[in-house]
């Protein structure tokens, strides 16, 4: 237990800089996909092993608390997938490698990910208004 | 005395590849493949149809078509796996003991391959309509 508390703390508390916040959002994020996945992959089953339960599954999906969470989801894939790529070029190109690049990189994958997120952020929040505070979803 | 050479020794590795360069290689590989898969998903669910429009008719007219289903079994085999060894991966940073690791990576194995059943078995059974 002790050897868990340091090398978490000791991976927070790391200077390196951009490239380690990128290493502990990868980690955060892929986490916290995993545990949504494993909750998803079992309730999608319900279409198939308890039909009767798939509509109370999916409204806790539609959820307020659940759509903001969803939405904070969606920044973690995009961004666990462009760092991913990046880690990928990196392990196959190292001679792309440098101490300058990795700045570089890792700048473009959160640039990347806040891109491609407002977009989807802005669709998401939009149903979530729509559906949950104005109630113009059809039931 | 002969002069050092200028030119960098090129030593090949003829050990074959052990399970962890495998998991490494399919890391990698279920990665560049998930970037597609995934993003795909979620715009389509999330963002374009939205979990409001989702029911069982919804999940019914899509799995009538066999691509969706074969789509679907690509994202629960590739997502999941790829999910489950960086689990175990994260698990064995944090704890070092070998018999820890030896307990968790056995309870991730077990769990992968009973979600990634409950999962399939669902894909290819469809739809019950109550």
């Amino acid at each position: 237990m002790a050897t868990f508390i340091s090398t978490l703390w000791e991976g927070v508390r790391y200077r390196g800089g951009i490239g380690n916040w990128a290493y502990l959002f990868h980690r955060l994020a892929g986490l916290a996909t995993l545990l949504f996945l494993a909750i998803h992959i079992v309730d999608t089953a319900f279409v198939f092993f308890a039909p009767s339960l798939y509509a109370h599954a999916i409204d806790i999906y539609r959820s307020t608390p659940f759509m903001f969470g969803e939405i904070a989801l969606v920044a973690g894939v995009l961004f666990h997938g462009a760092n991913g790529l990046k880690i990928i070029v990196f392990d196959y190109r190292p001679d792309l490698w440098s101490h300058e690049n990795e700045k570089r990189a890792a700048i473009i994958v959160f640039a990347v990910t806040i891109i491609l997120w407002i977009p989807a952020a802005i669709i998401m929040g939009n149903n979530l208004i729509q559906c949950n505070f104005l109630h113009l979803c059809g039931e | 005395m002969s002069a050092i050479s200028s030119t960098p020794t090129v030593r090949k590795a003829a050990a074959p590849p052990t399970f962890e360069t495998r998991m490494w290689q399919f890391m990698r590989l279920s990665g560049v493949l998930l970037i597609p898969l995934v993003w795909i998903h979620v715009a389509l669910k999330d963002v374009i149809v939205g979990v409001h429009a989702i029911d069982l008719n919804y999940v019914q007219k899509i799995w009538a078509i066999t691509a969706w289903r074969v789509y679907d079994m690509a994202l629960l085999a590739f997502a999941f796996g790829h999910g489950m060894n960086g689990l175990r991966h994260v698990a064995n940073d944090y704890f070092h003991s070998k018999s820890a690791q030896k307990i968790m990576a056995w309870a991730i194995l077990i769990g992968w391959i009973v979600i990634t059943a409950i999962g399939g078995i669902a894909i290819i059974g469809g739809v019950n309509m109550p």
